[in-house]
């Protein structure tokens, strides 16, 4: 129903712009209303890649150009007609993003975004150098429509707006999608996302596969309507900035962004060049640039978001009245506290650490760790700043090969696995440095970790909706993390590393940045979760609230375990008095 | 069966609105028989962007020649109606080209002709708007694709690419044997990458230098812009050829390449150099280097101002501070008597009739274009185009070759 319903504004807007473009008589105006949605869907198969994923390409005029110059050569060379030519180039465009992507996925960030502004400008040469630099479509007087040559300009808007119209309708369901929610996850931490069950290598190279074989496909269709081409006018760099400008102009991230941006750039553009450029030469670059960089400035993020930010602060000074029923709940889950938890759990090992040693050059973050984690069981690792907490975790979930020892899970050594692996494997986590999802709701956020152990779309919600109560978020489930507290933002984590059900929980820093209570809210629900047959490993600085938390401590100093045992007895042993408080404390305490 | 009424329905609005436009012109020209109509004539060429200087060259030949037409009475078959200039930026991608044409036969239903675009792909473009809207086209482009489509509607005044090679290197061949008494037997070759380059090359060392007896002793392609020309000089110098073509199309890439020359004493016809481009007869050049590194630089190039032109290079240079009048100039002057010799010939403001005109023209020999007729081939291309041969002599780059265009005689640097 929701989704049926989310398809109904693109098609609304398709069909008014075909009802207004069947409108329009001139043929110069036809063509800029063709344009529109060309670049509105280069735009969208660039938003599909660097948009999701964060991963900035500055080369997209290699799909685009691809395309255009195998919808072209195929006419000129083989006589194929450009119905066929076109799925063809889409298809090329697609292996060039295979071809593209396995080496270029090592990069990350700006390495990434300069890596592929090379691969036009390198295939530009090449094109040159074969002697294309200039190529024409050959015109077909006795079969046009076969091949693609409307003497009605109208025909080709409607075909760019049927390309532009599955364009957005294929850029939605991926949205949702488990593909959609892998992107963006790896677009806020490519590590959080491995950490939570993601493949994000697969995931990137489906990603730019698929905006490839758009962008090529675009660009097939481009040169049909250009009925030139040029290495500068497909490969250009001016052609991968045309995909920026308006996907960053309308905003990224999301379908519509692309899609605003070419509405208004395209004929403003023209517009310009038209009437302002017939006045003063040149004059047109100058307004347009001052535009766009006037917009970026008031709009950072693009139009769609301004605005959408602008609406939902408007709706929400009218909801304020909810908020009490949110404390409400939030005091539900804190009545649930239990009065303490007797003893250890001693049941079956689940994680068993032996000799686990990391070294970096020559500093040993961790040395010969071993320790045992049992069913049900809280474990809290305490130690001062640089003990090697954080890098223990690390080697546990994946992100890090030990150099020595193994971690076993339920007697299987996983040591130097991939993340996505062991989290496959029931190992979920939290990260010291929170990474929400600031757009996105909280359920939204919650149903990346979910889709591990999901097999479908309805499943991974329904299993984010429960980890959601289990936290007690429920009441809040809809509002957008970027609007969310310290508290609300470090139980929304928990529900993100539990909604994949693991069996067991590495918890960094869960309650770092909370207040005496808020802390104890927190403590009331990982409690919660204890009781409920999840297995859990802790770091934490805070020690008051660890030691009515925890079942018994694993104490680490220098990478090394000084000791483990009950709470009552960890917290009198000198050894660790010392490596918290420094020597000179030692006495006073013991006093 | 079906091509017709598709045709009708693709065209009807605009052909109509052609046909109205026509029909308004003879009708207002009945109604003020004594006030002549106006004509409107296009020129569609670069005004922002990186082409924006030829584009403006072509703009004041364009004015002169409307000027020049306008004030000695007209169009007479049509009652003296005047010519009115349509100007239109054609930007500076293939994009906008395209669109400034749509603008172009959109807005402006009335034009009877037009021409442009300098640059050989924006002319592609353009042209393949107009063919469908069956406006004809002059143009300076020199691309063989160009008058390769099997289009109609297109005219091209210059020798093609191809014809250019072929006629210019044993003219200075000829040229260099008759002033320095003995052939050159080897040749450098200097290029970058550009469209035009690389067809000029591929025709040199496929067909041209064989024919001519000459060995290519170096040859080296860079891609613009060049950011230091020594190592490709030091080949030069150490090879010693009897010829060095030398081919940029970037000025910034004429100068570096010119200055390191001089620089290495190979300078002031040492060797000398020929170019197959305008770039090298730019006036921008004087801006950047001193008239003794050009010194004895030769150039072919599809058209220049010459012997008969004197009026008119004195006017541009009076009205636009232009120092001499270069191929775009001169071309897209003589266009405009050409459109208006085919208006002449028509007898009616219709771009339909216009375009048959250029199609069945004879006109005899050319005033504005070097060598050959006022008659195009059933390709398009101007019969007998020939070429202009440049040399820069006391800093100022004149004409040559041909003989009867000559504004001086050429001299061919000795080897000392």
């Amino acid at each position: 129903m929701l989704r049926m319903r989310s398809f109904l504004p693109p098609l609304l807007f398709t069909l008014a712009y075909a009802g207004v473009s069947l409108g329009v008589t001139n043929s110069y105006y036809q063509l800029i209303l063709t344009l529109v949605p060309v670049w509105a869907v280069f735009g969208l198969s660039w938003n599909l890649l660097s948009g999701y994923t964060g991963l900035i390409s500055f080369g997209h005029a290699a799909f685009f150009g691809i395309g255009a110059y195998a919808t072209a050569l195929g006419q000129i060379y083989f006589n194929i007609s450009p119905w066929l030519l076109i799925p063809i180039a889409a298809m090329l465009g697609g292996i060039a993003g295979l071809l593209i992507g396995f080496p270029t996925f090592r990069l990350q960030g700006h390495y990434f975004a300069l890596a592929m502004l090379a691969y036009p400008l390198a295939i530009l040469y090449v094109f040159e150098w074969l002697g294309f630099q200039e190529v024409t479509l050959p015109i077909k007087r006795d079969a046009p429509i076969a091949y693609m040559q409307f003497a009605d300009p109208h025909i080709y808007t409607l075909l760019g707006l049927a390309i532009m119209l599955a364009t957005i309708v294929l850029t939605q369901v991926i949205e949702r999608s488990r593909f959609g929610i892998a992107l963006l996850a790896i677009k806020q931490n490519e590590a959080a996302a491995e950490a939570a069950g993601i493949n994000t290598l697969a995931w990137k190279l489906r990603a730019i596969m698929l905006s490839g074989a758009i962008a090529a496909a675009i660009g097939g269709f481009y040169a049909q309507v250009l009925l030139v081409v040029t290495p500068q006018s497909v490969f250009g760099m001016l052609v991968s900035a045309q995909a920026l400008t308006v996907a960053m102009f309308g905003g990224v991230g999301t379908v519509w962004g692309p899609v605003i941006g070419s509405v208004i750039l395209i004929p403003l553009a023209e517009i310009l060049h038209a009437e302002a450029g017939a006045r003063i030469p040149g004059i047109q670059g100058v307004i347009f640039g001052l535009a766009i960089v006037c917009v970026i400035l008031l709009a950072p993020e693009g139009l769609f978001w301004k605005l959408r930010d602008l609406l939902r602060k408007r709706t929400a000074s009218k909801a304020t009245v909810s908020d009490a029923t949110e404390t409400a709940a939030a005091a539900n889950v804190t009545a649930l506290k239990p009065a303490a938890r007797q003893g250890a759990a001693t049941g079956q090992v689940v994680l068993e650490v032996r000799n686990l040693s990391r070294s970096f050059g020559g500093l040993k973050a961790v040395q010969d760790v071993s320790f045992r984690l049992h069913k049900n069981e809280i474990l809290g690792i305490i130690g001062p700043n640089g003990a090697g907490k954080t890098t223990l975790f690390n080697l546990l979930n994946g992100f890090l090969k030990p150099s020595q020892g193994e971690v076993l899970i339920d007697g299987r050594d996983m040591s130097g696995q991939r993340p996505h692996v062991i989290c496959e494997a029931g190992v979920g986590r939290t990260f010291q440095v929170m990474r929400p999802f600031l757009r996105m709701s909280i359920l939204d956020n919650v149903v990346v970790g979910a889709y591990v152990r999901a097999r479908s779309d309805e499943e991974a919600r329904k299993m984010a909706a429960d980890a959601v109560v289990r936290v007690g978020l429920s009441a809040v489930a809809d509002r957008i993390a970027g609007e969310l507290s310290t508290k609300e933002l470090r139980l929304m984590e928990l529900a993100r590393a539990i909604a994949g059900r693991p069996r067991i929980l590495l918890l960094d820093e869960t309650l770092a940045g909370l207040g005496h209570s808020e802390a104890d809210e927190v403590v009331a629900v990982i409690q919660q979760l204890a009781r409920d047959g999840m297995t859990i490993a802790i770091i934490e600085h805070t020690m008051q609230a660890m030691v009515r938390l925890v079942d018994s401590f694993l104490v680490l100093d220098h990478g090394a375990v000084i000791t483990e045992g009950l709470p009552e007895v960890v917290t009198r042993d000198s050894r660790v008095i010392e490596a918290y408080l420094g020597k000179k404390w030692v006495g006073h305490v013991a006093n | 069966m079906n091509k017709t009424s598709k045709g009708k329905i693709a065209n009807g609005l605009t052909r109509r609105t052609v046909l109205s436009g026509a029909a308004a012109v003879s009708l207002a020209g009945i109604a003020r028989a004594q006030e002549p109509a106006q004509i409107k004539v296009g020129l569609i060429v670069p005004l922002s962007g990186i082409y924006t200087r030829p584009g403006q060259v072509m703009k004041m030949g364009a004015e002169m020649g409307i000027e020049h037409i306008n004030a000695q009475g007209g169009i007479k078959a049509l009652g003296g109606a005047k010519l009115k200039l349509v100007v239109i930026d054609c930007g500076d991608t293939t994009e906008k080209a395209k669109n400034a044409a749509q603008r172009m036969v959109a807005q402006e239903p009335d034009l009877v002709a037009a021409t442009g675009s300098y640059l050989s792909s924006f002319t592609l473009a353009v042209t393949e708007v107009t063919e469908r809207a069956e406006l004809p086209v002059l143009t300076l482009s020199y691309s063989d694709l160009l008058t390769d489509r099997g289009f109609k509607y297109i005219f091209q005044t210059a020798a093609t690419a191809s014809r250019q090679s072929e006629l210019g290197l044993p003219t200075l061949m000829k040229l260099a044997e008759n002033a320095s008494g003995k052939k050159p037997k080897t040749v450098a070759m200097l290029m970058d990458n550009t469209a035009t380059s690389v067809a000029t090359a591929k025709a040199l060392k496929e067909k041209l230098l064989a024919q001519e007896g000459l060995q290519l002793v170096v040859e080296e392609v860079w891609t613009p812009p060049l950011s230091d020309a020594t190592p490709l000089i030091q080949k030069v110098r150490s090879a010693k050829p009897d010829l060095l073509l030398f081919m940029p199309n970037a000025v910034s890439d004429a100068k570096l390449g010119l200055e390191k020359i001089s620089e290495f004493g190979l300078g002031q016809g040492k060797i000398p150099t020929v170019s197959f481009s305008i770039t090298i007869a730019e006036p921008d050049m004087l801006q950047s280097v001193s008239p003794d590194t050009v010194q004895g630089i030769m150039t072919i190039v599809a058209n220049w101002g010459s012997k008969g032109h004197e009026a008119l290079i004195a006017e541009l240079k009076a009205r636009y501070k232009e120092p001499w009048m270069t191929q775009n100039v001169i071309s897209t002057y003589g266009d405009m008597w050409l459109m208006k010799e085919a208006l002449e010939k028509a007898g009616k403001a219709d771009r339909n009739a216009v375009a048959q005109a250029f199609r069945t023209m004879d006109a005899g020999p050319s005033k504005y274009y070097p060598g050959g007729q006022l008659k195009f081939d059933e390709k398009g291309r101007r019969v007998g185009a020939g070429v202009v041969i440049v040399q820069w002599q006391s800093g100022v780059p004149v004409t040559v070759y041909p003989p009867e265009l000559a504004q001086a005689q050429p001299f061919w640097p000795k080897k000392s």
